[in-house]
Formats: C-alpha cells, sequence, structure tokens
C-alpha cells in the first residue's frame, strides 16, 4: 500500500504537471518534429496518480464533486487516447461537377486504430462562392454540395467556414486553398476522347502564378498552361469570387510555340488535339474524423460542473468571511 | 486632419470616471483623523466608496455606449484587434468588480490594487489608433460567445484575487494603514483561493467552449497554436497552484505571488500572443 500512497501524492502531481507543460511547449506550433510521447509520459504519469489520489485520498474521493472532477479529468486522458488513435485527417480537392473518391485524399493521416470507413462520404461539389472584403480579406464562403442519399435522392446543402460537411463522425471543412480547374479535352489520333481537369494554384492567393504543366499521351514534350483570369479581383473593394463573373484565356506554351485559347477552342499536336472546353473551379476540403468528440464534450462539461458543486457548498463559508462578522485586521 | 472615431469621446469620459473612482478610492482609503487626533469613524469612509461604485458604473456604462457606438459604426462586435479587445476587457472587468465592490463591502480596499491595473489597461488603449478590424467569418460561429463570456470571468475573478493577494502583501509595508478596516490575512487568503477556484471553473468552461468552436472553425478542436498553448499553460499553473495551497502550508505572501501569477499570465496570453502569432488563432482567416 506504500507505493499507492507514494504514487499518490501531490509531489508527483506536480512533476507531472510540470512535465506536460515541457511537453506543451515542445509541441507548440503543431508539427514540431518532437514524438507524441512528451505528452503521453506526463499524461500517463498524472493518469497513475490520479487514480492513485482518488482511491486513497479522502479529501477527493468524500466530497462528491471534486471527486467528479477528478473522474472527469482521467476519462478525458483516456478518451483523448482512443480519439488521437482512431483519429483520421486528409486533404482534398473537388472540382465542380466531381463526385466524391476516396482515393483522392491527400495528407492522409490516421491512427492505428481508425475504423471509419471512407464509404459513408458520398456527394458532389457544386459551385462555390467567396465574398471578400477591402483588402483581399477572405469572408464568408459557400460551397453548394449534392449528398447522395441511400434512397437515390439528392440533398443539395451549402456549407463553408465553420459549417461542416457531416457524414457520420466525418467532418468535411472547406478551407481557404481553393481556385480555378482546367477542363481539358484530348482527342488522340487514333479517335480516343478523354477529358480531365487540371487544378490551378490556389487563387487569389496565386494570382499571378496560375501555372501548371501536362505531358500529352504519347508525346514527351511538356506543355506549359498558364491562366490569364478575369475575375473583377478588386484589392481596394468588396469583390465575390465565383464562377459566373470569371473568364480566362489559356496560354499555352509548347517550346518555342505560345498559344493563346478562348473557351472552345483546340490546339494540334502531333499526337492529338487538345481543347480547352471549360473553365471551372476547385475547393479544396479538410477531412476530420474523431468519434469521441462527443464524449469529450460531455466528459468536461460534467468534470466542471462537479467543480462548480464542490466550490458550491463551500459558498456558506465564503460569504461567512466576507461577512461584517469577520475579525477585521 | 481625419475625424474623430466616433467611440473616441465615450472612450475618454468612460476612463474619466474610471480615473476618479480610481482617485477617490485610493484616497479613501487612507485614515483620517478628527482635531483631537481620533480616527473618523466609518460613516465619512462611506462617501468616499459610495462615490467610488458611482463613478465605477458610470464608467461601464459610458464603455457601453462606447463599444456599441463601435460595434454599430464597424457593423461587428469587440473580437478581433487590440484597441477593441481592450475596450471590451475594461468594460467586462470594470463591471464584474462593481458587482463585487457592492456586494462585498470587506473588500472594498482591494480597489487599491485593481484599479491601477484597470488602467494598465486604459493607459495602453489610449495610445493605440481605434482602426477598423476585419471580421473573419469564422467568428460568426455562436460558441464564441460562450468562450468570450467564460474567459471574461475567469479574468475578473482572477483581477479580484490580485486584489486580495496584493493587500496581503502591501500589509507587510508601510502601507498597512490603509488596509486597517479589511478582514486580517488568513480570511482575505481564504476568500482569494476561492476566487481562484472559482476562476479555475470558468477558465476550464472558456478552454471547452474554445474547442468546440475551434473544431468548426478551424477543423481540429485542438491545434496547439500559440494562444491555446499560453491558455492550457495558464489553466495547468492554476491547478498546480491550487493543489499546492490545498495540500502544503504554504506562506501567505507566497499564495499571494503565486496568485498574482496567474493574473500575469493570462494578461501576456491574452495581449501578448498577439504580438507573436499574426493572427490570435491559427487559421483566423
Amino acid at each position: 500500500m506504500r507505493w499507492l500512497y507514494a504514487m499518490a501524492s501531490l509531489k508527483v502531481t506536480l512533476s507531472g504537471m510540470l512535465l506536460l507543460a515541457v511537453g506543451s511547449m515542445l509541441t507548440y506550433g503543431g508539427d514540431t518534429g518532437f514524438s507524441v510521447w512528451v505528452l503521453v509520459v506526463p499524461m500517463a504519469l498524472l493518469a497513475v496518480n490520479l487514480i492513485c489520489a482518488i482511491a486513497s485520498n479522502r479529501k477527493i474521493n468524500r466530497q462528491p464533486g471534486l471527486l467528479l472532477f477528478h473522474l472527469a479529468l482521467l476519462s478525458l486522458v483516456v478518451v483523448v487516447a482512443v480519439g488521437r488513435l482512431s483519429h483520421l485527417e486528409a486533404q482534398l480537392e473537388m472540382t465542380v461537377g466531381q463526385r466524391f473518391d476516396a482515393n483522392s485524399l491527400v495528407q492522409l493521416q490516421q491512427g492505428p486504430w481508425h475504423v471509419g470507413d471512407l464509404s459513408e462520404i458520398d456527394f458532389s461539389q457544386g459551385p462555390y462562392v467567396v465574398n471578400y472584403e477591402p483588402g483581399i480579406q477572405r469572408g464568408p464562403t459557400m460551397s453548394q454540395v449534392g449528398v447522395f442519399k441511400a434512397d437515390g435522392s439528392v440533398e443539395a446543402l451549402v456549407v463553408g467556414d465553420d459549417t461542416p460537411l457531416i457524414f457520420g463522425d466525418y467532418r468535411l471543412y472547406t478551407s481557404f486553398n481553393k481556385g480555378f480547374s482546367l477542363i481539358l479535352e484530348w482527342l488522340s489520333n487514333d479517335g480516343s476522347l478523354v477529358t480531365g481537369s487540371i487544378n490551378m494554384p490556389s487563387y487569389p492567393l496565386n494570382d499571378y502564378r496560375q501555372k501548371n504543366e501536362w505531358m500529352p499521351p504519347g508525346s514527351d514534350q511538356t506543355v506549359k498552361f498558364w491562366l490569364r483570369l478575369d475575375t473583377d479581383y478588386d484589392e481596394d473593394n468588396y469583390w465575390l469570387l465565383s464562377e459566373d463573373n470569371s473568364s480566362a484565356v489559356l496560354v499555352i506554351t509548347v517550346g518555342d510555340q505560345r498559344v493563346e485559347l478562348q473557351e472552345g477552342q483546340e490546339l494540334q499536336f502531333e499526337s492529338g488535339t487538345l481543347r480547352y472546353k471549360d473553365l471551372t473551379m476547385w475547393m479544396g476540403y479538410t477531412i476530420f474524423y474523431d468519434p469521441t468528440l462527443r464524449w469529450l464534450f460531455f466528459i468536461s462539461v460534467f468534470g466542471v460542473l462537479g467543480l462548480a458543486w464542490h466550490l458550491w457548498s463551500h459558498a456558506d463559508r465564503l460569504l461567512a468571511v466576507t461577512s461584517q462578522k469577520d475579525i477585521k485586521g | 486632419m481625419s475625424a474623430l472615431a466616433a467611440e473616441l469621446p465615450w472612450l475618454w469620459a468612460s476612463l474619466l470616471a474610471l480615473g476618479m473612482a480610481t482617485v477617490a478610492a485610493i484616497w479613501g482609503m487612507f485614515p483620517r483623523y478628527d482635531s483631537q487626533g481620533e480616527a473618523i469613524v466609518d460613516a465619512q469612509n462611506k462617501y468616499f466608496e459610495h462615490f467610488v461604485l458611482l463613478m465605477l458604473v458610470l464608467s461601464v456604462v459610458l464603455m457601453s455606449v462606447a463599444i456599441g457606438v463601435r460595434w454599430d459604426r464597424l457593423g461587428h462586435g469587440p473580437f478581433v484587434n487590440l484597441f477593441e479587445l481592450l475596450m471590451s476587457q475594461i468594460w467586462s472587468l470594470s463591471l464584474f468588480y462593481a458587482v463585487i465592490y457592492w456586494w462585498l463591502p470587506n473588500l472594498r480596499g482591494t480597489s487599491v490594487i485593481v484599479f491601477p491595473a484597470l488602467w494598465v489597461l486604459g493607459t495602453w488603449v489610449l495610445v493605440l489608433e481605434p482602426v477598423a478590424s476585419f471580421y473573419p467569418a469564422t467568428y460568426y460561429n455562436d460558441w464564441k460567445w460562450a468562450h468570450v463570456f467564460f474567459g471574461k470571468i475567469f479574468l475578473a475573478a482572477s483581477l479580484v484575487g490580485v486584489g486580495l493577494a496584493g493587500v496581503i502583501l502591501l500589509r507587510r509595508t508601510r502601507m498597512l494603514k490603509l488596509f486597517g478596516r479589511m478582514p486580517n490575512d488568513d480570511a482575505l487568503d481564504r476568500v482569494m483561493w476561492r476566487f481562484m477556484m472559482f476562476a479555475l471553473i470558468f477558465d476550464s468552461l472558456m478552454l471547452i467552449a474554445g474547442a468546440v468552436w475551434a473544431q468548426d472553425a478551424w477543423g481540429r478542436y485542438w491545434q496547439w497554436d500559440e494562444l491555446e498553448t499560453s491558455s492550457f499553460l495558464n489553466w495547468l499553473y492554476l491547478g498546480a497552484i491550487i493543489h499546492l495551497r490545498m495540500t502544503y502550508r504554504i506562506p501567505l505572501q507566497v499564495g499571494a505571488w503565486l496568485v498574482i501569477g496567474v493574473f500575469v499570465f493570462a494578461f501576456l496570453t491574452y495581449f501578448g500572443m498577439p504580438y507573436i502569432s499574426p493572427a490570435a488563432h491559427k487559421g483566423v482567416v
């Protein structure tokens, strides 16, 4: 039993808190390169300390409010750990008209216990608009999406900023990363037709760098694209980023040859014909999965209520101390 | 010459009222004696206290108008740039302290410490330009209100703690006579730590509401950005010192300094982090 009291001591508590503070400072800023163990070790130490303290310390286990608070803290440590072990985060670019494809996820990070099913996510991207205030300060984003239901119907939703698209425990958030997309058709000399899209760099972040490269099938020559946009872009006034008020000339450079294409125009290559079919847009999404969010919320709220209950139970003593009856200094 | 921002006259009037409350509070704490050298009884001191409360309430009302005028001018509340954050904090801290001042007469002596602390914010806001701020789309979230509300209560409770701590410390100096009418140090110490537990409750609620806001505003409930990390460390520090106080017989002066540390830490977190990070929260835009 000696070990129980030793592990329950305040010295262990304060040491754990100090280690946790150091771990927090090392982790500050996100992806710092430090191992997650700088947080896991102190949290584990504090969890053991807390279990021993709850088991042995009457000041905690005989006062219901305080006990509830400390049990909540312990539960939070466990639930946060479960959440991180089962989480998933990824990035995705969706072109207008495109249907969600789990194979398109990039920067995928997931915990070893991730058991979610990405097939739950089924939607198509619609048009979107982004409001900008003077100084190109990004205002509200409104992204139209079509959610495919099990009965075959499609539900139209508008998401953006703090309104995510939710599929079970998956939450998709629009990001500042969005831009224009070229819809191109390639008609090869053998008659096969392929339609695809090329996403340009994020806009208006990369206003003068709307460039990309592509190699036609059957060719070893790189084709360079540059998009000369007309979006009513205005730094000094309110401005709406929208496909409706945007158009672009596609400037194609192949070797020494430079050609400008309007929508619908085409360029002949040795191995086929490239047609600039349409200009559309793409929206970047962040996908977040954590099945423990609701648990975290309710546990933490109950814990704080426990602390409030504990304080309230001592309120009479507080008021007596501050009353006129108290001994004056 | 550019036009004066509409909220400025109201801000100045509010700070003037706060200044009058400050002078009266400090002047009123000095013991006074009649022609026979006898100490003047409490009745006369009450005049000062009533005047202080009146000026404090007037300051809050005027600051409310200043905030309202700015809100109307910009179309959004005081949540973004330093100028409006300072206005907002002066308002909420003054309001909370006005309630404590009215409700707990025995603690009115803390005004000698609390008002100068408010004046740190008041002086700071006077040197700033009332430039317009951009309101990010993610700030329209309802959880922002909860986060801000809980944070204000936390900071205000910490400020009262600072006031009590300051009295404990100043009693060991020549300023002892100023606080002769207040409860003894042991009583103040008990009250001080109750306020810090109250502060811990609202600090915790602030972090919870902030995490809920952050989840949908920025895609993740915790990202260890500058503000979040500092807030967490502040919460951890507050929890640690409460544990210290509840378990060990720490000297009153040590406890007082620890409590002052909570407010200083919170102050640096709230007002200092914007100088380190370009955005209050990662991904605010």
